[in-house]
């Protein structure tokens, strides 16, 4: 959090020309874009999640079993790759269109419409794609927890199978609905390269044109700052719109009666989710393999090893430092009796809604007179100076991941606390056994899925993680991510191929994980 | 008689295996019936096949619509739930948690006009004392206002039938026969026929006009409670209905009189008000084993006899000290085990007793 507030301090002292400059230019685009952008996605993301979520946990559809965890693959895949590969897939110069212009023998683009991708909409579509599954997973979930009796209940006071779906099941899901376009919309806030290689100007590619560009650090935190209080009124309002709904635990059904799709319906129903799966997970990875067998070559290969490693090695620590902090502040939530005790668990849930390029500013912003203060104070003392310890080493990107990814692993690690019943918390007390012992013997062997849970999520999304370490990486160190949008930017993906699928790769695995768990409960 | 609903040969088999079987029952305007028996009996499964959750694989349900035609449903003819009038009060209530009281009332008869909707609803809410609630949510009600909720929602349609599954089983026991009363009497002024699952017995007694006793897919006895606890037709009846305990005895000819052996004395075969064949002396075997079915009152203490029981537990009752008895002897065909027996003196555990049988009528079943 002091960071942030640092940030906003310094923004608010901007009163720089650059900042009115922008103001009277460009910034009103920027900021429209960046609302337009949001509400799309989000649009999108709710027609992709929620049909898909009530087809899989209220229909008979086909391969449902596979499709179940099928569409939450997306997700595994960064939408700046899927920018990439589809421009370049249905790019005038892409296969797409010159198929078409040999087809009908088309000779110029005046010749033919063909939709152009590289737009706010096209922006929105690919965004969408990939995080769509945030809607229907959360959406899927809440269908699948309904108590079924309240269905028969409306049944029996009349409804048909539809009604039912629209006046009781729809309107039940709705605050799990609320949640995932929030995240959703938060991702979306929260993305630059997409939107930088659409050239698709929003607020987080202002920010870094500003600091980077202009070298303007003020006018940068002011825009940051902008940014943040546009994600806290999306949380606020998610917030207060659920504030009155609070609804009765219903017991989940294990009882499934799934509607029986026609012939036709069955049809229509499985060409939507397949298209989805396709389009936001399949076809990209297909395209990344054949561009992967097409370019491998040994050079790639070490410079994978070397910024693969580098990726690894942050991820590992930021995982293991989230996860060990969100385990301590469950237990202190579930085993202290202070009445404060859930306020530290909420303020570091607070770091996923800021986006990653707000929190490097921040870091930035906060780090960087740090750093000055410590050389200034090595310099008193007549030690040797000892640099950029905090702002120019890996510390600062570790530290912006944990800030950031400590909600999910604070949310992983809570919910399994939360499957632990209390009386587990007592009963080796009346055995004589004294607190930590209890923790170490009952709580955690209890909590070890949740852990691995919780530190597999950070990791990937450490991996995945782009906007931050752009801002706060060291000179001449390049991760994963930082080095495929490189080749992105440069339109060289062929040559990050490799890079890329191991993301992809490295996303998959919380999933497999998940789903294999709940397979085997 | 005016009947309200016929089930005939009803069958269900969910995923080849036999749920429901043969199963007939058949119900009067106006009355109350309890379907009875232990858990995994087919009580639920009935309720959700009438209430059209569920698709029969034979038989037919026959109900009487307000215009006194036959609604028939059978396989050929499977109507889906929205389309029989039956209302249905579930177990956990299955409030709408994201409407308001009158929200729920008003779910059902939203196709009438806004005027009669008001009308039924306000009748309803005054008529289950919720006026006061009518704005609030279902968690902010107490579980007997929730349960008051339900019953008006499903009254609202004014269905023709009215189930009810364990309705009871999640209110306090102190306030459950309160509840019962009530509800009883509310649905005997709105002459409304109904079908209640409960596996809870005492429920039935204060509940029912009818009792349906169910075990393994079939109904085994249907009639008053009264008739059926007098009269209960097989042992599995008697045993869920708790009305004694079993004491085994063998058939034997003394003096070419035939009577009843076992552990605590012998019996004639005049007493048995059962087994017709014991009566008239027609039984042409010896030596078959019987379950006597034993009450409580049935039994005394004969101190001038050697000792036959020793006590296994002791429980106090406001009938006096409840003993379970255990037969000395363990070893033959007639011991047993936990034989009921109340008495106003004090003994101790592991003391032994001698009993003796000084009922009048007993109730005799073949051992399976």
């Amino acid at each position: 959090m002091v960071p942030v507030l640092v940030m906003v301090f310094a923004g608010i002292n901007a009163s720089t020309d650059l900042f009115l400059h922008l103001w009277s230019t460009v910034l009103p685009q920027y900021l429209s874009n960046t609302l337009w952008l949001g509400l799309s996605v989000a649009a999108l993301s709710l027609c992709f999640g929620v049909p898909a979520a009530a087809l899989i946990s209220q229909t008979n559809i086909f391969m449902a079993k596979q499709l179940r965890w099928l569409l939450m693959l997306p997700l595994a895949m960064p939408a700046y790759l899927v920018a990439y590969l589809y421009t370049d897939l249905f790019d005038y110069a892409g296969p797409v269109q010159r198929f078409l212009r040999e087809w009908f023998g088309w000779q110029s683009p005046s010749d033919y419409y063909f939709f152009d991708i590289r737009t706010l909409g096209g922006a929105a579509v690919v965004i969408a794609l990939v995080l769509f599954p945030y809607v229907y997973m959360l959406t899927r979930t809440a269908f699948e927890n309904q108590d079924r009796n309240l269905l028969r209940a409306s049944r029996l006071l009349g409804c048909t199978e539809k009604q039912s779906f629209y006046q009781i099941a729809l309107p039940l899901a709705r605050p799990a609905i609320a949640v995932s376009l929030t995240l959703v919309i938060m991702e979306t806030l929260a993305d630059f390269a997409t939107v930088q290689y659409f050239a698709v100007n929003t607020l987080t590619t202002a920010i870094y044109d500003t600091w980077l560009g202009y070298g303007d650090f003020a006018a940068a935190n002011a825009l940051a700052s902008m940014l943040m209080l546009l994600v806290l009124f999306v949380v606020v309002a998610e917030q207060k719109a659920r504030a009155g709904q609070r609804h009765q635990s219903s017991r989940p059904n294990t009882q499934q009666e799934l509607k029986v799709l026609s012939m036709g319906q069955q049809v229509l129903a499985s060409i939507f989710c397949w298209a989805l799966v396709i389009a936001g997970f399949l076809l990209p990875v297909f395209l990344l393999l054949v561009m992967a067998i097409d370019y491998a070559d040994y050079q790639q290969l070490l410079s994978l090893i070397d910024t693969g490693g580098n990726s690894i090695k942050v991820a590992t620590y930021s995982a293991t430092i989230a996860t060990f902090i969100a385990l301590l502040l469950a237990l202190f939530h579930r085993l202290h009796h202070s009445k404060w005790r859930m306020l530290p668990l909420q303020i570091s849930g607070f770091g996923y809604a800021i986006p990653g390029t707000v929190l490097a500013m921040a870091m930035l912003a906060t780090f960087g007179p740090l750093d000055h203060a410590i050389n200034a104070m090595a310099k008193f003392f007549e030690f040797k100076a000892p640099g950029l310890i905090l702002s120019g080493t890996v510390f600062a990107i570790i530290f912006a991941y944990v800030v950031r990814f400590s909600a999910i692993a604070n949310g992983t690690i809570s919910a399994g606390i939360g499957q632990i019943p209390k009386s587990l918390d007592l009963a080796p007390g009346s055995l004589g056994v004294k607190l930590v012992p209890t923790v170490l013997r009952v709580h955690l062997p209890l909590l070890k899925s949740s852990i691995l849970v919780a530190w597999l999520l950070v990791f990937v999304e450490a991996m995945k993680e782009l906007p931050a370490v752009l801002l706060l990486r060291p000179f001449n160190f390049e991760t994963l991510s930082t080095q495929i949008y490189q080749l992105i930017s440069d339109e060289r993906l062929e040559q990050g191929a490799l890079g890329a699928i191991l993301i992809v790769l490295f996303g998959l695995l919380p999933i497999i994980f998940l789903n294999r768990q709940k397979d085997s409960k | 008689m005016n009947e309200l609903i016929k089930i005939d040969n009803l069958m269900v088999k969910l995923q080849n295996k036999s749920i429901l079987s043969d199963v007939e029952l058949s119900l009067n305007k106006g009355e109350i019936l309890g379907l009875v028996g232990p858990s995994g009996c087919g009580k639920t499964t009935l309720l959700n096949t009438l209430a059209g959750f569920i698709e029969q694989s034979d038989g037919e349900i026959c109900i009487q619509r307000e215009d006194n035609s036959p609604l028939l449903i059978s396989q050929k003819n499977m109507l889906p739930a929205e389309q029989r009038n039956i209302g249905m009060i579930f177990q956990d209530y299955a409030l709408f948690p994201h409407l308001s009281v009158t929200e729920n009332i008003c779910f059902g008869i939203r196709k009438l006009e806004k005027v009669e909707q008001q009308q039924r609803c306000k009748e309803l809410l005054t008529l289950l004392e919720l006026t006061e609630f009518s704005d609030r949510y279902p968690h902010q009600l107490s579980g007997g206002q929730q349960q008051r909720v339900a019953i008006a929602r499903a009254l609202a349609p004014q269905p023709s039938l009215l189930l009810l599954d364990e309705p009871f089983s999640n209110i306090d026991a102190r306030l459950r026969n309160e509840l019962m009363i009530e509800i009883r009497q509310l649905l005997k002024r709105l002459n409304m026929t109904a079908i209640f699952v409960t596996h809870n017995k005492d429920e039935v007694f204060t509940f029912a006009d009818k009792i349906a006793v169910m075990h393994q897919g079939h109904v085994l006895q249907v009639g008053p409670p009264a008739l059926v606890c007098q009269q209960p037709n097989s042992w599995q009846v008697a045993d869920f209905l708790q009305l004694g305990s079993w004491l085994p005895v063998q058939t034997v000819t003394i003096e070419n009189e035939q009577k009843l052996k076992s552990n605590i004395g012998l019996l004639t075969a005049d007493v048995i008000s059962n087994v017709s064949e014991l009566v008239t002396n027609q039984t042409t075997e010896n030596d078959k084993y019987y379950q006597l079915l034993v009450k409580p009152n049935d039994i005394a203490l004969c101190p001038e006899q050697s000792a036959n029981v020793i006590i296994e537990h002791i429980g106090v009752t406001e009938q006096g000290y409840h003993y379970l008895l255990n037969s000395i002897e363990q070893s033959s065909a007639l011991s047993f085990v936990q034989l009921s027996f109340y008495s106003q003196q004090l003994f101790s555990v592991g003391s032994e007793l001698s009993i003796e049988l000084k009922g009048e009528l007993f109730l005799l079943y073949p051992t399976d």
